[in-house]
């Protein structure tokens, strides 16, 4: 029986991992459209990602949009976190709940909501409008970031500050702060990614002048499944790699770094 | 006496004042565009039940309902019988071969759902490595793959797999192996170790992974439209018909209803066993 | 009963006028008002069919229109009429310029969703569009699979002699027609069309459909991919495989004929910009380029002396292909096209 988990165990990595890998040959295909083995190799259609405007575009407005609304995000959510987790008052849990609702909903839901409203505050098909939208959507999940991050707070630390004369205003500054500081960033690393990946809702609002990659991508690839998608499939891809590896790399390095110099 | 509870006082008026920009910020930005979607299902075009009375009887709807639900059960049951090896491999393995594993399964996971419909419509076409590979081994009159309920089926079992994994994962490498071995010497083997050991002491990463990989398939749009065919619609991709090509606000806004209530009844459910917050925890 | 309404007024009810703005939403409305469409001098937005259609465009009605009046041109595709329903009535316009095929644009006339147009030529204005080209749906087939193709679809719906996937468009108006021909009823017949004899004929097919398509270049690039091994399919389409070095043949026979007319959406702000340039596109010499790259048919006369015998020929209008060809007739459609549509799209998912 293990054995046979086993194997079925290897089976599913293949299958996890396959399409995963396909992308990455087909972005260097010289084909015109979905072939392989490709019949040849080049660079083609990375050179016509990076000089399409029709690409470039919604490259650079979900840039712009994921950016905004993690500033959004994090203002609104940093401080009622806060309140959230270090205070106790009538109706938090009611709270508690409230602010996981946006992930709950289903974002086809939400976008038949979006199209409609924005449509009548005339803010569809404008970054407002979009970043208003993901920042509504990425709250639970930043929120769920920061507060785990924030219950596992020591809280002594800032007793101590307090105790040896800093203010409460000094003690968050000099304490709260730099200790919350990857919980911070990994928050608000996640609300960017959520907005950047973000398709449903800016499928319906994000139009003319606001149109994001993954918008720009669901039209292509539903049209003519344009191969410049395996590009930027390609691209993200290694994105992802860079930052699940890359972390883990540079603290393998400084690791080593000593014994380095020792030899 | 007096002074102490004017600052417990105080002290309450804080979590109010800290909550306030991002409660109206919700309020403005969430809980109005969903009510409005509530309103418009029975205003438009008209104040009536028809949206209503047309998507829980009209036979399209119904149709699409029961497969939406139908499909969403299949993936979830296919994720769980995918997952479940997978985590039992990264729970016994060397532990850098679980962190190989794990890492192959965060990538997954962060990669946008998009490009992973993409992937396997690459795989799936007919000049694909598939296909080829079929060819290769002599099948030259390869099935139909893309644009088939075998094609979005597939692309969603890949796509939500990784939640399921990492609930399973979470919970089962805190088994203790001690607990295993001294099942094993009392005779356990295959089938009832699994049955005994494993199943019981994995139902809560089980039951997380299930509730979150259906009700996420409940509502997708992305892969069924993409990569499936009109006679396996599920209702995320009519609701989408519906705005695009119809322009019935009403009639989608009714369906995008009943996909609510669905969900939340599911969660809530969820909610009263094992509370909400530990769904995504 | 209500229907899935096509009719714009129904879009915003009063109730939910009111609804909105009790919501406290005018605050918002202002502070995002300088978001919200204004008139931009300099840029026309316009609704195209992509692919091989914008190319043509681009070069011989888009940059030459920018070079003489220094409007820039920007395109979004493909073209959805329910957009321009929709934006009309949020006053937000995605474009302000869209070509619709002969009964959207009866449909758009009448609920008053397109500006009021003058004649650039003599009987180019219809239902205040302005005629612009013909192009046609055709059958085409992967010669790699079939080497005799269908001549009429009566053949393409025979799956025994013709075995392999098949492809149609995901559009009642086209495809209904052509389901009756399947079935036999002569093209003099076909109006006002039967459509419960037309549900029964796609019935028949259905099981051999194996991609709907819904655009353009999703049509051209399933056929060149080899997707499906025959295809209704619009003729430029048809001859972007073609060029691309795909084994594909088609024939005229029974191929179906739209008319495509240019249309401003109504209120937009760069509505005296759009009809410069709807004027300037459907001139004699522009709009002979244009079909000629793209191998659509001109509809202004004037247009022919610049089209020499050989261009001709892979148009639709070509004599001896339109003597092949029957064209859509919406006004005689048989029932409301958009209660078809519903229809069709029930049918589809059943």
């Amino acid at each position: 029986m293990t054995r046979f988990m086993k194997w079925l165990g290897v089976v599913v990595v293949i299958f996890i991992a396959a399409p995963l890998v396909i992308v990455v040959p087909m972005s260097f295909s010289t084909a015109r459209s979905l072939q392989f083995p490709p019949p040849g190799y080049g660079l083609g259609y990375y050179q016509a990602y990076f000089s399409d405007p029709s690409w470039l575009i919604p490259t650079w407005n979900s840039i712009i949009i994921a950016t905004a609304t993690t500033v959004l995000t994090m203002l609104l959510v940093v401080p009622a976190t806060f309140a959230l987790v270090r205070h106790q008052f009538r109706g938090r849990s009611i709270a508690d709940l409230m602010m996981l609702m946006p992930l709950a909903v289903p974002s086809i839901v939400m976008a038949v909501g979006y199209y409609s409203y924005f449509g009548a505050m005339g803010i569809v098909h404008t970054h407002i409008g979009v970043v208003l939208a993901h920042t509504a959507l990425a709250v639970p999940i930043a929120f769920l970031v920061l507060s785990a991050n924030l219950k596992g707070f020591d809280r002594t630390l800032e007793r101590a500050a307090m105790s040896l004369g800093a203010s409460p205003t000094k003690t968050f500054i000099h304490v709260t702060l730099p200790i919350l500081r990857p919980g911070l960033i990994i928050s608000a690393l996640f609300a960017f990614i959520h907005s950047f990946d973000e398709t449903v809702v800016s499928i319906f609002i994000s139009g003319r002048n606001a149109e994001t990659l993954p918008r720009k991508m669901f039209d292509s690839i539903r049209q003519e499944a344009d191969p410049v998608i395996a590009v930027i499939s390609t691209l993200l891809f290694a994105l992802v790699l860079l930052g699940l590896v890359g972390p883990r790399l540079v603290a393998a390095l400084r690791n080593r770094r000593p014994r380095v110099q020792a030899a | 006496m007096t002074g102490l509870s004017n600052m417990t006082e105080r002290k309450n008026l804080w979590p109010w004042l800290l909550l306030t920009p991002l409660a109206v910020f919700l309020v403005v930005f969430f809980v109005v565009p969903l009510i409005d979607v509530a309103v418009m299902s029975f205003t438009e075009p008209r104040l009536t039940f028809a949206n209503y009375e047309r998507a829980l009887t009209g036979t399209l709807y119904q149709k699409v309902f029961i497969n939406t639900f139908l499909t969403a059960g299949f993936v979830t049951l296919c994720c769980l019988l995918v997952g479940y090896p997978l985590a039992y491999l990264m729970s016994v393995s060397s532990q850098r071969t679980a962190m190989l594993i794990l890492l192959l399964v965060t990538m997954s996971f962060w990669t946008s759902f998009l490009v992973r419909t993409y992937a396997w419509m690459v795989l799936l076409g007919t000049n694909g490595p598939l296909v080829w590979l079929f060819q290769a081994v002599g099948i030259t009159n390869p099935p139909q793959l893309l644009f088939t309920r075998f094609s979005s089926t597939l692309a969603m079992v890949h796509i939500l797999a990784p939640y399921m994994i990492m609930n399973i994962y979470s919970v089962m490498r805190k088994i203790d192996p001690v607990l295993v071995r001294s099942a094993e010497s009392l005779g356990a083997r295959g089938g009832s170790l699994l049955r005994h050991v494993y199943l019981p002491l994995t139902a809560p990463g089980i039951a997380n992974g299930c509730v979150l990989v259906f009700v996420i398939c409940l509502g997708f749009y992305v892969t069924p439209v993409l990569l499936g065919s009109p006679r396996e619609q599920m209702i995320a991709g009519l609701i989408g018909t519906q705005l695009d090509e119809f322009l019935a606000f009403g009639m989608g806004s009714a369906l995008a209803m009943v996909l609510l209530v669905f969900t939340m009844v599911i969660l809530t459910i969820y909610h009263r066993h094992f509370g909400l917050d530990k769904l995504w925890g | 009963m209500p229907k899935f309404t096509l009719d714009p007024a129904s879009l915003m009810t009063p109730s939910r006028r009111t609804f909105l703005k009790a919501t406290g939403l005018a605050a918002a409305s202002t502070l995002a008002a300088p978001y919200v469409a204004r008139a931009e001098d300099n840029v026309l937005y316009i609704n195209t069919w992509g692919g091989p259609w914008d190319e043509a465009a681009r070069a011989h009605l888009f940059d030459p229109f920018t070079a003489e009046t220094g409007i820039k041109i920007q395109t979004l595709s493909p073209v959805s009429f329910a957009k321009l329903a929709q934006q009309v009535h949020t006053g937000t316009y995605e474009f302000d310029i869209t070509t619709l095929g002969g009964g959207e644009l009866v449909r758009a006339n009448e609920a008053g969703i397109i500006e009021d147009l003058e004649a650039p030529y003599e009987g180019g204005l219809f239902e205040n569009g302005v005629a612009s080209h013909a192009f046609a749906t055709v059958m085409a087939w992967r010669t790699d699979k079939i080497k005799e193709g269908p001549k009429t679809w009566a053949e393409f719906w025979d799956v025994e002699r013709f075995p392999g996937g098949r492809s149609l468009q995901r559009y009642a108006a086209r495809v209904l027609p052509i389901a009756l021909l399947a079935d036999g009823v002569e093209v003099k017949d076909l109006y006002p069309l039967d459509l419960d004899r037309a549900f029964e004929s796609l019935d028949r097919i259905k099981d051999h459909v194996r991609v709907w398509w819904t655009a353009g270049a999703q049509s051209t690039q399933i056929l060149r991919d080899g997707e499906v091994d025959l295809i209704g399919i619009w003729h430029g389409r048809y001859f972007e495989a073609e060029k691309a070095g795909a084994p594909v043949a088609m024939t005229w026979n029974q191929g179906e004929i739209d008319r495509a007319y240019w249309v401003v959406a109504k209120d937009t702000p760069n509505a005296e910009n759009a009809k410069k340039f709807i004027a300037f596109a459907t001139s004699a010499k522009p709009l002979a380029e244009f079909v000629m790259q793209a191998d659509y048919g001109a509809l202004n006369p004037a247009s022919n002396e610049f089209i020499p015998a050989d261009a001709a020929a892979r148009m639709p209008t070509a004599p001896a292909n339109y003597s092949q060809t029957f064209e859509q007739d919406m006004a005689n459609f048989g029932g409301d096209p958009a209660e078809a549509s519903e229809r069709f799209e029930e049918w589809l998912a059943s």
